[in-house]
């Protein structure tokens, strides 16, 4: 590592532009990071934040620009040379190898010094790891493997792995999608520790709160270009959104429909193994009207999946019971849900939503293939397919409105119309909705909680599992908190306040 | 006592066990780099084939020859396995379609019968061989003698290989890293490891592996050239990788034991209990298939199981 | 430096010249093969090309010789297209054979198309059968249908040889003192020895045997329940994704034991027309040396596992193979039919890359993964 010299920023990137087949995914970015600060990189998803950050780790090759640190031009052609350079990343997904413990993957692909030698030493880093843990607040046992831990732990891990060698730079994509609002907290206050020690963080996100939370200066990207860098303090929520979607935001209309009286689904008592085999839903019980859109709200993996699998027949259930409109359903058999009425927005969009190398047509009769409409006995009716296909193409405004496009190469928002078209053609009395904005940009997300509304308006009793708690609060009439396993806490939307549904999120709420 | 059956069946488990041996400890490597190599059995004919021509083709010191012709057979497999490496780590082709594609391309019908047929090998006995040597004269020891000390020298240089092997994947940083490479390579490349070069670098040398133990047979078992002289141990090898939940130490007590299956109709045979071979020679495949189903449910799955990667090609621009 | 980028559309003519391409640039790399160990790769060619397709009688040989590819290709396409990798092709077809043998010595005093619908039913049991072995590991187990499928078909030449060499089974010849000493299978009845038609009488002549027309129809068949019907959409989704199968309500176990054993099905075709069209016995040297089920995962992969495009592989390959049989001497090299095909094949699979990437030729080095070659 070179002396830092006081005049020249820590990172400087100068009109980086990457092409994909297809995309631009950065334009002629500029950006520039001082040393000892939190830089926020804000903008939409698919604004290039990310195609960015892998540019600064040495994983893409930019096809145009240059990269500068401490006032020095590199070139990353790995990413061991921007490991060497000082500059790590935290991944939204996170880069561990699950089945090894933490210190391997904390001294993996080390060479340097001490690491140069052949043979591995395991109890000198374990040592190391445990002395790092203790400095920053990141305490993890460093013989535990990485598939035992939180997805909290998980995260404190990589950034064990950037102290471990002494990175300068250190980037963080979307760190909070896996935090409760109080573990955010936490991280905020490490990252502001390494930060006075005159390290650099580079802190990627959407979310504007957080941003202004924690940032120095924010840098704005949008489609691929950087719109300007502004100082966090001087910015306010809403002139950062104006910069981030490039349009003043309409304050989202919250006219909620009237949730009626009858109870459509009902579940009681539900209890479902994970695919571990441990108990990954605890004795749920809930009701959704008809009209109503119920959201639980959780930090990942608290058994959001499980339940939605379980409520869609897609995971059998160990104890407990459900209904629809006061009859039993059976569990473990999607087909049997179908056919009761349940529609279903997975969590996973592109290979389980949809089939991502068939055509949207049939992506679009994904369900609805066996109707006598679809098929005359084993035969299909190829005419009705396209038919079907090229009506709700129409209807849901899908890009490019071509009925023979392969699903995966769609973008996500118009991948979540194929879905959303697709199960509201099958007329479901109730919706499982699974993180439906995940990963969308602001009009896309517009357009999903419209369809989501609408569907309400029409009576449909909507299941809404989400870890945006934003999103809950503009949707939904009642939230249910999820914590390992178990609804740990009601509340209402209208009276609540993001830390009182944090804390429930973090298991608070229990005595 | 040293002719009982047991120590018999043993001692020849050992000795046939012991391409079987050479040949799943290549695959393993490649395994656990996350590379299937199907092309065991026609990397095992190369390797023989190209190491008796050797034997045959040079006059010389019956050590420097032998030792000559182990090289040859270890650089003929990591040749065919350079083929595989290239196709599914830079092309990013199916691996099992690849791997087939070299048993086709070397096997019993292919590039080993063209060498064979055109160096004009076939059906002599070879000019030099590993015999069984009696190591520290103790091969009169009652029953360890034989099985342990009255081996080919190449039983013992596949001992130190699993000694190596097991030592290089659990305490070394290179084997760290491909072990990180196999199960995942995202997490690798991220930390600066070059998971292609990983990948060749340990598919060819389990072509040498594979090579080595084809050479067990055309200069020590069987010491001649006949097509398809391997007569399927490079799938048995396969079979093993799994067997042994890719463990390079139950690598060598899975290939003794499908060893002495391979041997033991034989040793009845000569005793006048006459057994159908196929029963026994059947045994490794339902062995393996038995492991398999275990391996694939219940509790072993997570802790035993395949390197996590193993079949999958990694690319890292995709979009 | 080689670059790869990911192609948004496929061009159409990819589909042709991949196959056609592979095949050139394979008959190419062999010819460096002949030439360095001292061969005329062109009078080697000419060679094959003229007792493939050109002598008298080449043509209904190497008809022949790709009945059993058409059959073994065609298991091994309607399985890979769903993703199952069933490669034990091999082993259904042995156990096709040795069904469809019994059920030609039991019944072969019944009239010969009864005795031919039997071995056809017993042919499609027996293959189905042993393909049920990894069809039901995988749909209840989740176990890799690769390793077992591999597994069994070493099980089934095991019990092949068994069934002839070491016992005194239905399917052994014992009636003679030599097939004692020299075990061989008994020999079928007329009734149960298919029918063929001659289709050229002039010049080489062209007879084609009962086989080679299933062969077509079970092609015919199988693009039908592909592209047509509920069947072929469902093992399409499963095919793609087997997330996306479960949520949209597909039985997939089910599905992977009907698919597996439809497979399993025509590789036993297979066998029973080796039976009924050729051997006329239960042949293990014969049906193990050939290799046909592995054979039938190359034929497949070049035709990109399109029903029509298997049988006309087969074609190609079995008149190399039937050249390969025919040439067979001092003066011809042994195993060169392997080499081909195996090159042949090994191009296919770097040409399939032109289909899904783009080569670009960078001017800086690339990074560190992608290939230094």
């Amino acid at each position: 590592m070179q002396q830092a010299t006081s005049t020249s920023p820590a990172v400087r990137l100068r009109g980086i532009t990457k092409r994909f087949p297809g995309v631009t995914a950065n334009d002629g970015v500029d950006f520039e990071a001082a040393e000892g600060e939190v830089h926020a990189l804000l903008g939409e998803n698919g604004a290039g934040k990310t195609t960015l950050s892998n540019i600064l780790t040495g994983l893409y090759r930019p096809d145009e620009g240059e990269i500068e640190l401490y006032g020095k031009p590199v070139q990353f052609n790995s990413p061991r040379d921007a490991l060497d350079a000082g500059v790590s990343m935290v991944h939204q997904h996170f880069r561990l190898v699950r089945a090894f413990t933490v210190a391997e993957n904390v001294v993996l692909g080390d060479h340097r010094g001490e690491a140069r030698r052949f043979r591995l030493r395991p109890r000198a880093i374990e040592r190391r790891v445990a002395e790092l843990g203790k400095e920053y607040g990141l305490r993890v046992a460093p013989r535990a493997k990485i598939w035992q831990l939180s997805l909290g732990e998980q995260q404190r891990v990589e950034i064990l792995k950037a102290l471990y060698r002494d990175s300068r730079v250190l980037i963080l994509d979307e760190p909070t999608a896996v935090l409760t609002p109080q573990e955010a907290e936490r991280l905020f206050r490490t990252l502001r520790a390494m930060v006075e020690e005159g390290r650099t963080i580079i802190f990627i996100s959407h979310k504007l709160h957080e941003v202004k939370a924690v940032a120095d200066r924010v840098t704005v990207l949008r489609a691929g270009r950087s719109i300007g860098t502004v100082s966090a303090s001087e910015s306010t929520p809403q002139s950062l959104a104006a910069l981030m979607v490039g349009r003043e935001l309409g304050t989202g209309a919250t006219a909620k429909s009237e949730p009626r009286d009858e109870a459509v689904l009902e579940v009681q008592d539900l209890w479902t193994h994970g695919d571990r085999g441990e108990d990954a839903v605890k004795g749920v019980a809930f009701t959704v009207r008809a009209g109503e859109i119920l959201a639980v709200a959780g930090v990942a993996g608290n058994g959001q999946r499980e339940l939605a699998e379980t409520i869609t027949g897609m995971r059998p259930f160990a104890r407990g019971g459900m209904s629809l409109n006061g009859r039993e359903l059976r569990g473990g058999d999607p087909r049997r849900a179908i056919r009761a009425g349940i529609a279903h927005v997975p969590e996973d969009r592109l290979g389980t939503g949809v089939a991502p190398n068939l055509t949207v047509a049939s992506n679009v009769v994904l369900k609805s293939y066996r109707s006598r409409e679809m098929s005359r006995g084993p035969l299909l009716r190829g005419r009705s397919i396209r038919r079907r296909a090229e009506e709700l193409i129409h209807r849901y405004e899908v890009r490019p409105p071509i009925a023979t496009t392969p699903a995966r190469q769609l973008s996500g928002g118009n991948l979540q119309k194929v879905v959303l078209a697709r199960e509201f053609s099958g007329d479901p009395k109730v919706l499982v909705a699974a993180s439906p904005t995940r990963g969308l940009d602001v009009a896309a997300i517009e357009a999903v909680h419209g369809h989501l509304r609408d569907a309400a308006a029409r009576g449909m009793a909507i299941l809404l599992i989400s870890e945006d708690l934003e999103e809950i609060l503009t949707l939904a009439d009642r939230v249910a908190v999820i914590y390992e396993g178990a609804i740990v806490g009601e509340v209402d939307p209208k009276g609540a306040t993001v830390n009182e549904i944090g804390l429930l999120m973090a298991g608070g709420g229990r005595s | 006592m040293n002719n009982s059956i047991v120590v018999v069946v043993a001692a020849s488990g050992v000795l046939y066990g012991t391409p079987l041996l050479f040949a799943a400890l290549g695959e393993l490597l490649a395994e656990r780099s996350g590379v299937l190599n199907l092309g065991v059995e026609g990397m095992m004919l190369v390797g023989a084939v190209m190491g008796f021509w050797v034997v045959q083709r040079f006059h010389a010191a019956t050590p420097a020859v032998l030792g000559a012709a182990i090289l040859v057979a270890a650089l003929a497999g990591s040749v065919m396995a350079l083929i595989h490496a290239f196709l599914v780590v830079t092309l990013r082709a199916n691996q099992i379609v690849s791997g087939l594609a070299l048993t086709i391309f070397a096997g019993a019908a292919g590039l080993s019968s063209y060498l064979g047929n055109d160096l004009n090998l076939a059906d002599k006995p070879a000019r030099h061989a590993f015999n069984p040597l009696n190591l520290f004269g103790l091969e009169k020891l009652p029953v360890i003698g034989p099985i342990v000390f009255g081996q080919p020298l190449l039983v013992y240089v596949s001992w130190a290989c699993v000694l190596l092997v097991g030592l290089y994947l659990a305490r070394t940083r290179p084997g760290l890293n491909v072990r990180a490479v196999g199960e995942s390579p995202a997490a690798a490349d991220a930390m600066g490891i070059n998971v292609a070069r990983y990948r060749y670098a340990h598919t060819i040398a389990g072509g040498a592996f594979a090579g080595v133990g084809g050479a067990c047979f055309s200069l020590s078992i069987t010491p001649q050239w006949v097509d398809g002289l391997t007569s399927g141990a490079g799938w048995i090898a396969i079979a093993l990788v799994i067997f042994a939940f890719w463990r390079p130490e139950l690598c060598l007590v899975g290939a003794y034991f499908f060893g002495a299956f391979a041997a033991l109709p034989y040793t009845l045979q000569a005793r006048g209990v006459t057994i159908a071979p196929e029963l026994f020679q059947s045994l490794p495949y339902v062995a393996t298939i038995v492991v398999l189903v275990l391996v694939s449910t219940g509790w072993t799955k997570r802790r035993l199981g395949a390197p996590a990667s193993l079949g999958v090609p990694y690319a890292r621009e995709e979009l | 430096m080689i670059r790869f980028e990911r192609r948004l559309q496929q061009p159409w003519w990819l589909a042709v010249a991949v196959p056609v391409g592979s095949i050139l640039v394979a008959l190419a790399f062999a010819a460096i093969v002949l030439a360095a160990t001292g061969h005329d790769p062109l009078h080697a060619y000419r060679r094959i090309f003229d007792s493939a397709f050109l002598a008298k009688g080449a043509l209904t040989q190497t008809i022949m010789s790709a009945t059993p590819l058409c059959f073994t290709g065609l298991a091994a396409a309607v399985a890979f297209r769903m993703q199952l990798f069933n490669i034990g092709a091999e082993g259904q077809l042995y156990f096709g054979a040795i069904a469809a043998a019994a059920s030609g010595l039991y019944f072969h005093s019944l009239p010969k198309p009864l005795v031919i619908v039997a071995m056809i039913a017993a042919g499609c049991a027996g293959g189905a059968a042993w393909a049920l072995i990894p069809a039901i590991l995988k749909a209840f187990f989740r176990t890799n249908e690769i390793i077992t499928s591999l597994m069994l078909n070493y099980v089934a030449a095991l019990v092949l040889n068994y069934l002839i060499f070491d016992s005194l089974s239905y399917w052994r010849d014992t009636s003679t003192p030599e097939t004692k000493v020299f075990p061989q299978g008994k020999t079928l009845a007329d009734s149960a020895t298919w029918p063929t038609t001659t289709l050229v009488h002039s010049g080489p002549g062209l007879v084609v045997p009962l086989g080679f027309g299933i062969a077509i129809l079970v092609a015919l068949l199988a693009w039908f329940l592909y592209s047509r019907t509920r069947f072929g959409f469902e093992a399409q989704v499963l095919g793609d994704s087997q997330q996306a199968a479960r949520y949209a309500g597909i039985r997939t176990r089910r599905k992977i034991l009907a698919v597996m054993c439809l497979s399993g099905a025509i590789a036993g075709l297979g066998g029973a027309s080796q039976d009924g069209d050729f051997r006329h016995l239960l042949d293990p040297r014969g049906l193990q040396q050939a290799g046909y089920g592995y054979a039938g995962i190359v034929v497949a992969a070049l035709a990109r596992y399109n029903p029509f495009g298997v049988v006309l592989i087969a074609f190609l390959l079995g008149g190399l193979q039937n050249a390969g049989y025919t040439l067979q001497g001092a003066d011809f090299p042994s195993g060169l039919v392997g080499v081909i095909q195996g090159l042949i094949l090994f191009c296919a699979l770097g040409g399939e890359l032109l289909g899904r990437y783009r080569i670009r030729i960078a001017r800086r080095p690339a990074p560190a993964v992608e290939p230094s070659a």
